[in-house]
């Protein structure tokens, strides 16, 4: 007989989940989509069970933090996962998230938008590069085994009303009204503990939009740390769950809750981004003309691991291979993207293009002329 | 007898201070010097205070060091308390702390070999509303419970304004021996440098104390899945 054992792996005790997969960093860990697949790149896969993620949108004048819970909610919808959503007039919320289109082919072209786009802004280039790939800033929506993992929504669509029928009469979706006289912090807790404990089976998907609005009272800085820092608790003992929180606008600044504010939220919970919108800063939107934020990223989730699995998997960070890549968002017709954030093939604005001196005119006008032929050759 | 914090030759017995920064969590330390202990000390005996970690993940990173911590929870060399759960808002809160101080005593107590206390995140209950008075009252008591009985204890403090020390990161430097402090590289994230550290003298240290790494010539460390690996500044796979 041989003295050789099989080494039991992690694997063979992880539960499966409906749209779920295990973590490429760890056999631990249960990863879930996020919605966006640009999102799941940054994560390291997507979002761990048992994790939370803030969103901080300082921006007043837009709601791209509400969108990203959107995303979330019509993934765990469309994957058969139960969600719990806490916040105002919540029902009203999951009634307006986006959802797939009937005409919607998986793994589709880019958008008609960004196909017209594309067209107007073609350019002529050397016949020894045409051949070259084209610089990507964003991820597909297929992971690297071709298997569809996040699904693909489209903002011009709307979830049908008997969906979200359907999955309140199955229990599937709960809302939670932070709203609601007397419910404190504390009891909003108690309320996603029981919604954890009911049903082991399905991953639960707990989704807070607007955190520290009006609705929930006068919520201070420490009651806020306390409620995130319980909740990462409560997730860490639940394996089945997992949590995406947007904080509202004005408390998302780094100056709200004392100094070092952002820094307190992200050691509150496991993963913590900044979505900054340019629509209060249009000076931003001239020099980014692509993009409508930039993304900052303060602490990703790592429930198993030493450093975040994102910094080894994500392709969009670039870690891998040397110093952080700067991220942006922008929000198309059709979906929100997150991606690379470049200056353009100029270098930056059209303002960079200044007329030469006059002085300096003499002295190159040989080299100018040389340049015109070298062109004409080339094209 | 090897060290407890590798790369540098603390001794046993201390209370050692541990800073770091969001960008550059010291986890790894924490992690490695439980090992450690578990592995290379005869009969040990340890106490994890955990404020912001479940013990799913110690578990996790110790079996990457063939580390088996329900293991060490069954023999008794290691107990793990949960402190959140204990603290309620509406619950007397220094009443809660002096029921974890018993905790200690009763686990330094019992202890018949060298004893490793591991309190993972002290900020996280000043930011949660505990008074600052309350607190230096605890982490008081935890120290002279702690050298009484000859133990190591190891307390980790988040810096959120670097520049600027606290009034808890003050307090913390007065009662400790040495302090490791861990920071993030001022040019941004790398891949091949996970951050830095230092070792600083605290207000306890001994006159013929070990030898100091300030912070100009910090040890880098790039972050494995094993643990960290260590090197001189400017020697990374990513430099030479």
């Amino acid at each position: 007989m041989t003295s050789f054992k099989r080494k039991a792996t992690g694997r063979a005790t992880l539960p499966s989940y409906p749209r779920t997969r295990i973590s490429p960093a760890s056999n631990l860990t249960l990863i879930t989509s996020t919605g966006i697949s640009s999102l799941d790149d940054i994560l390291g896969g997507g979002l761990p069970l048992s994790c939370s993620l803030v969103f901080a949108a300082p921006d007043v004048h837009s709601s791209y933090g509400e969108l990203v819970q959107k995303y979330f909610v019509a993934q765990g919808l469309a994957s058969g996962q139960r969600i719990c959503v806490v916040g105002q007039n919540t029902a009203d919320f999951v009634g307006d998230i986006m959802w797939i289109s009937k005409s919607q082919v998986w793994n589709a072209p880019e958008s008609e938008e960004e196909d017209e786009g594309d067209a107007s802004q073609k350019v002529k280039i050397a016949w020894r590069y045409e051949k070259m790939k084209q610089f990507k800033t964003t991820v597909g929506d297929m992971n690297q085994n071709g298997e569809s993992f996040c699904l693909p929504f489209e903002l011009s669509s709307r979830v049908p009303r008997e969906v979200i029928e359907e999955a309140v009469d199955k229990k599937m979706v709960q809302f939670v009204d932070s709203g609601r006289e007397g419910l404190s912090t504390s009891r909003v807790l108690g309320e996603i503990s029981k919604e954890l404990e009911r049903d082991t089976t399905v991953p639960l998907r707990i989704c807070i939009p607007g955190l520290g609005s009006a609705a929930w009272g006068n919520l201070t800085g420490q009651g806020m740390l306390y409620f995130l820092h319980s909740l990462k608790s409560l997730l860490h003992k639940h394996g089945h769950g997992c949590a995406s929180i947007s904080l509202a606008p004005e408390i998302s600044t780094s100056g709200w809750g004392g100094a070092g504010w952002m820094e307190k939220v992200g050691w509150a919970t496991d993963g913590a981004v900044t979505i900054s919108a340019f629509t209060a800063n249009p000076a931003l939107s001239s020099i980014f003309p692509g993009h409508h934020g930039l993304v900052e990223i303060h602490r990703l989730p790592a429930p198993h691991t030493q450093s975040p699995p994102s910094d080894r998997f994500s392709t969009l960070r670039g870690l891998g291979t040397s110093g952080e890549n700067n991220l942006a968002f922008k929000c198309t017709r059709k979906r929100l993207v997150f991606e690379t954030l470049h200056l353009d093939v100029e270098g930056g604005t059209s303002e960079r293009r200044t007329p030469a001196a006059a002085a300096a005119k003499k002295t190159t006008t040989t080299t100018t002329k040389r340049r015109v032929v070298f062109e004409d050759n080339e094209f | 007898m090897p060290g407890l914090f590798p790369p540098f030759d603390l001794p046993d017995g201390i209370v050692l201070l541990i800073t770091d920064q969001l960008a550059a969590p010291a986890d790894f330390i924490l992690h490695r010097t439980l090992a450690i202990h578990l592995r290379e000390r005869r009969k040990p005996s340890s106490l994890i205070l955990s404020v912001s970690e479940g013990f799913g993940r110690w578990k996790a990173l110790a079996a990457k060091s063939n580390l088996n911590l329900a293991h060490h929870v069954d023999a008794g060399s290691l107990e793990f308390v949960d402190v959140l759960p204990e603290i309620q808002p509406t619950a007397d809160r220094r009443e809660s702390l002096r029921i974890l101080i018993k905790r200690v005593q009763v686990c330094l107590d019992r202890a018949a070999g060298p004893a490793l206390i591991i309190l993972d995140d002290i900020s996280a209950l000043d930011w949660i509303g505990f008074p600052l008075l309350d607190l230096s009252r605890f982490l008081r008591a935890l120290r002279a419970a702690c050298l009484k009985a000859n133990a190591t204890l190891i307390i980790r403090h988040h810096i959120v304004t670097p520049g600027e020390a606290d009034e808890l990161f003050r307090h913390l430097l007065q009662i400790s021996t040495y302090h490791v402090e861990d920071r993030p590289l001022s040019s941004g994230r790398s891949g091949d440098v996970s951050g830095e550290i230092s070792l600083h003298p605290g207000f306890s240290v001994p006159s013929d104390g070990v030898k100091l790494n300030p912070r100009n010539i910090a040890t880098q460390y790039r972050l494995a899945d094993t643990g960290p690996e260590f090197f001189a500044k400017g020697t990374s796979g990513g430099v030479l």
